[in-house]
């Protein structure tokens, strides 16, 4: 190796050497992006923090529990609220595809504020208080859910295929935005069929 | 935001004289949602700077708790808890907030006065590094000129 040969090698190792040195500084300066895919969980779990033993056939005056849980991955903390309704198998749905939740009114709510990469769970217990019959239909006029009771007046016709009086409890999630300084639906939402039985 | 909570205050002392309005339960319980909000929105702002907030959403959650119990109340009709639940959530959305925006300073001044040192640290340590490179090859180039001068030709004898 000649001398030019050497004072390229130097050259070479001492701007290498100056990279390393200066590598925390350029860090702070240089953004360095990075690609994480963001997203929510939100579940119903059984009463036994599991996904089964879900509740379907419920008599009036017993008390039923399932679990709700929202998991946040959006990179920062998060402010959620999670609408409680209660439906019959012909009233609406949210509507994913749209991003819509459901027209129906909430009846109970839980607002949660979630860290990044945490987790929230709340129990969710509820008690059919008042049915009554006519014909082949069923009306449910009065809800409990977490000790408040909620006037419904939901009714449901005998259903054929699956026997019986079919009502179903759902959850929609909801995000706050902080641009807009209000909620949005966050296009998730979950549910636990419920049989009326006598 | 103190006017408000003055404002909600007087709701809730009332709830021990009288029963109160749907209107005053409809704006106590505006009051308390927009303070949630903004609390909300400066744990983000403190969060960014690179401040730990989660003491403070564990107390937002409570406060996050009453005001979805003030909501239910209020789609009960249940006035009088609506308030009793919207003061409380707005008192503790509000103390979260002020924190936060002094967590958020203070983050703040810590990541420029970290920024700064680190500034420095590298600037010290590139001008090392380029100082002791020349220093080294001005070293190395006195070597290599000592090594190739001093070499003696040698003459081989022709084996041919």
């Amino acid at each position: 190796m000649n001398l030019e040969e050497y004072r390229t090698v130097f050259a070479a190792g001492s701007l290498v050497m100056m990279l390393i040195v200066a590598a925390p500084t350029l860090g702070l300066i240089v953004p360095f992006p990075r690609e994480m895919e963001r997203f929510s969980e939100f579940w119903v779990l059984g009463p036994n923090h599991r996904a089964e033993d879900y509740p379907l056939n419920v008599r009036v005056n017993e008390s039923y529990s399932v679990f709700v849980g929202v998991s946040n991955h959006l990179v920062s903390s998060s402010y959620y609220l999670i609408y409680v309704k209660f439906r019959n198998q012909t009233q609406p749905l949210p509507n994913v595809i749209a991003s819509e939740p459901s027209p129906l009114p909430p009846l109970y709510e839980f607002r949660a504020l979630v860290a990044n990469d945490g987790t929230w769970e709340a129990p969710l217990k509820f008690r059919v208080l008042e049915v009554s019959y006519n014909d082949d239909s069923m009306f449910i006029d009065r809800l409990s859910i977490n000790d408040v009771v909620f006037v419904v007046n939901a009714s449901a016709r005998w259903d054929l295929e699956y026997k019986g009086f079919y009502f179903q409890l759902f959850l929609e999630l909801w995000l706050h935005d902080v641009a807009s300084q209000s909620f949005r639906f966050h296009n998730r939402f979950v549910g636990i069929w419920l049989n009326m039985t006598t | 935001m103190m006017m408000l909570l003055v404002f909600a205050s007087q709701f809730y002392v009332s709830v021990t004289i009288a029963h109160i309005s749907e209107s005053e339960a409809s704006l106590t319980l505006t009051s308390a949602e927009g303070a949630v909000g903004s609390a909300y929105q400066a744990v983000v702002r403190a969060e960014e700077a690179g401040a730990n907030v989660s003491g403070l959403l564990v107390r937002l959650n409570g406060a996050g708790e009453l005001l979805a119990k003030a909501k239910v109340a209020y789609r009960c009709e249940n006035f009088d808890e609506v308030v009793r639940s919207a003061c409380l959530s707005f008192e503790i959305a509000e103390s979260v907030k002020n924190e936060a925006d002094e967590l958020r300073v203070e983050a703040y001044g810590s990541r420029v006065a970290g920024f700064w040192f680190s500034l420095t640290g590298s600037l010290i340590g590139v001008v090392a590094v380029g100082f002791g490179s020349f220093r080294g090859w001005h070293f190395f180039k006195r070597r290599y000129y000592k090594r190739v001068f001093g070499m003696k030709l040698e003459v081989r004898p022709d084996e041919s």
